[in-house]
């Protein structure tokens, strides 16, 4: 028997911003406070098993059309890529790089390559879970 | 589309909230963040993504402008021709839009363009009569109507 779960379902999709946010928040934190790439990603995969749970597997399929794995593909890229970019300045593999920019809106801030490996881990993360946590739903 | 706009402001005071700074910058970059969240959740909503709305009444605002300057133009050919070669006369215009509104902008933006001008609307709020300076051409400038206004209204308002 199918309850109505329409309670559940718009309390979490009003709950997947918060979460989604916070996890945002934790991602750019990463640097200075606690947080990161890792926890951010953990959040917002955290975020999708709500809806998950809220809905079914073919509704958030549709409403998020992403393929997982690729999204892995594309986080380990990401780390490669910044790491191996190093490489093109002479230094080490993994030396990363920052300087203070004067941005519209941000002011002063420090942009640092290490935020683009962290994104990298954050697709990963986001990926890995998500392939996890679907394949274990799909299967009967 | 309403609630879209709210949820976009109440999340931008929660990132305001995360980052403790409560300031307008930190409310504008939440609420950037907050718009690309809800794209990216545009799915789950029984309304469209309200950013095409706001574009379609932007579209609209730019439609409006360059048809009154058109318009304009087009009459002050017709004042400066020696000979006065018009043929003025009242059209029906049946319309698809439906609430007082929609109706009211498509009149005013009828009266403000190329030589047409909005005489009555139906009691049943179907028709619209227009009174053109030059009548030659009526199903042509109702199609221009239709694809034009009629269009970019049902834009704004679907």
């Amino acid at each position: 028997m199918r309850t109505n779960d329409v309670i559940l379902q718009t309390v979490s999709k009003i709950v997947f911003f918060i979460i989604i946010l916070f996890s945002i928040h934790l991602f750019f934190a990463g640097h200075y406070n606690p947080g990161g790439g890792f926890i951010g990603g953990l959040l917002t995969s955290g975020a999708i098993v709500l809806l998950l749970l809220a809905y079914d597997i073919k509704t958030v399929a549709k409403g998020f059309p992403i393929n997982y794995i690729t999204l892995i593909g594309i986080g380990l890229l990401f780390a490669v890529g910044t790491s191996a970019g190093a490489l093109l300045f002479n230094v080490p593999f993994l030396t990363h790089a920052y300087d203070y920019f004067y941005l519209p809106l941000l002011g002063k801030t420090s942009l640092h390559t290490a935020v683009l490996f962290d994104t990298g881990v954050y697709l990963v993360v986001i990926g890995v879970t998500m392939t996890i946590i679907q394949t274990i739903g799909e299967s009967e | 589309m309403a609630f879209q706009i709210l949820l976009n402001f109440f999340l931008a005071f929660l990132w305001m909230f995360l980052q403790v700074s409560f300031t307008s910058t930190t409310f504008f970059v939440g609420y950037l963040i907050g718009l690309i969240v809800i794209y990216g959740m545009r799915r789950f909503f029984s309304t469209r993504f309200y950013m095409h709305r706001v574009y379609a009444v932007i579209y609209l605002t730019m439609l409006f402008f360059k048809e009154l300057i058109m318009a304009n133009i087009d009459v002050l050919k017709v004042v400066l021709q020696p000979k006065l070669a018009i043929k003025p006369g009242i059209f029906a215009l049946e319309t698809e839009l439906e609430s007082d509104w929609e109706i009211t902008l498509l009149a005013n933006l009828i009266t403000l363009t190329p030589g047409t001008l909005v005489v009555d609307v139906s009691d049943d709020n179907k028709t619209l009569y227009i009174h053109a300076i030059d009548i030659a051409d009526v199903q042509d400038s109702i199609e221009s109507i239709k694809n034009t206004f009629e269009k970019a209204i049902m834009e704004v308002s679907r």
